[in-house]
């Protein structure tokens, strides 16, 4: 980083890294048995219950808890600050509005 | 530059400046928003996927069952396998997850030999998922599955049949009831497992770097490895975005 004139203790926005602390990895190995648990779940309901949309609620529940594992605990993101989580987080809203929308564009174009 | 002591950023007002708001670097802050970019791509193009699947529901031919059609297993020729060898793939991503964060972990405690160590492992879990990719379109493209085409519509009658039948005969169809069906089904199959698959292999080439950089001591001089969490990032989405790709594209 020669090219940047920084002072020691001064902050630079461009360099800027935070110091991080190793959390252990008994948390990671327990997200992963969580993970595998899940998907195996996944394998097993859909031999064992019957095609529908009850079963298509609990496949896409499953997803989000996934998701939520991922993100949490793999990509750190219940370390990060509320600010940061927000940002990422709240816009996704905007994939929930597209999903009901196109469903329903969907559903529509069926009849035709 | 080594790491900062954030304790002295910390003390001073939080938009003021002279400090990190968000307590995170550039880097990281903008892989996040490439991320978040990158979800918009991928749910519009599973959304696309729902929508076009809906606009079927009342069409004479019928979506066919995912699950039914990649049901083959490598050396298992011959037998009905549904969904095995997409939950050993999901397990390959899922655990080369694991190794990632591992390496992440290993690189906050500045251990050079073990961050090495798994992002070696990474990127064979990465290189073994690709694989079975491979296998898996192969077979797809084998069975009749076309870009413009598509072998696996059922018909009125068997779909009746299809959702009537108990575990057990639960994917038997008469070859009577398998007819030419939606061709978006086949495109949008190739469409989406390969833009993720996409996704994957520049996740490949990625840790392949972040791995020779760490071994050749680059983050070590650097006195942080943030690198590896950046990349880390990235790979955990791919592994996410595949959750939703098993889900949508195999299990529903």
């Amino acid at each position: 980083m020669g090219n940047f004139h920084h002072t020691p203790g001064e902050y630079d926005p461009i360099t800027y890294v935070p110091h991080t602390e190793s959390h252990g990895t008994k948390e990671l190995w327990r997200t992963f048995w969580i993970l595998l648990g899940i998907t195996i779940l996944d394998f097993i309901l859909y031999f064992t219950m019957p095609p529908g949309l009850f079963r298509n609620v609990v496949f896409i529940f499953f997803g989000v808890v996934k998701a939520y594992y991922i993100v949490g605990a793999f990509m750190h993101m219940k370390n990060e600050k509320v600010n940061l989580a927000m940002c990422i987080l709240v816009p996704t809203v905007f994939i929930i509005g597209l999903v009901a929308g196109l469903l329903y564009e969907g559903n529509a174009l069926s009849t035709y | 530059m080594a790491n900062h002591n954030t304790a002295a950023f910390e003390e001073k007002p939080m938009w003021a400046g002279g400090r990190s708001p968000f307590n995170v670097s550039y880097g990281k802050l903008m892989m996040w928003i490439f991320l978040l970019s990158d979800a918009f791509t991928f749910s519009s193009l599973l959304v696309g996927y729902g929508a076009i699947r809906f606009s079927f529901s009342t069409a004479a031919v019928k979506w066919p069952d995912p699950a039914a059609i990649f049901n083959h297993f490598p050396f298992m020729h011959g037998y009905f396998l549904p969904l095995l060898f997409v939950s050993l793939m999901t397990f390959i991503l899922i655990f080369s997850s694991v190794t990632m964060v591992l390496a992440v972990e290993a690189g906050h405690r500045n251990s050079k030999k073990e961050v090495s160590k798994y992002m070696f492992y990474t990127v064979l879990g990465g290189l073994a998922f690709l694989g079975c990719q491979a296998w898996e379109w192969s077979q797809f493209i084998g069975d009749g599955g076309r870009l413009d085409s598509n072998f696996f519509g059922i018909t009125e009658q068997g779909y009746r049949h299809l959702s009537t039948v108990s575990f057990g005969d639960h994917f038997h169809w008469n070859e009577g009831d398998r007819t030419w069906g939606p061709v978006p089904f086949a495109s949008l199959f190739f469409i989406v497992t390969g833009f993720h698959g996409f996704h994957v292999f520049s996740g490949v080439v990625i840790n392949v770097i972040i791995w020779i950089n760490t071994i050749r001591g680059t983050y070590e001089k650097r006195g942080h490895y943030e690198m590896v969490e950046k990349t880390g990032l990235y790979w955990h989405f791919v592994d996410l975005v595949w959750v939703f790709v098993f889900t949508f594209y195999y299990l529903i």
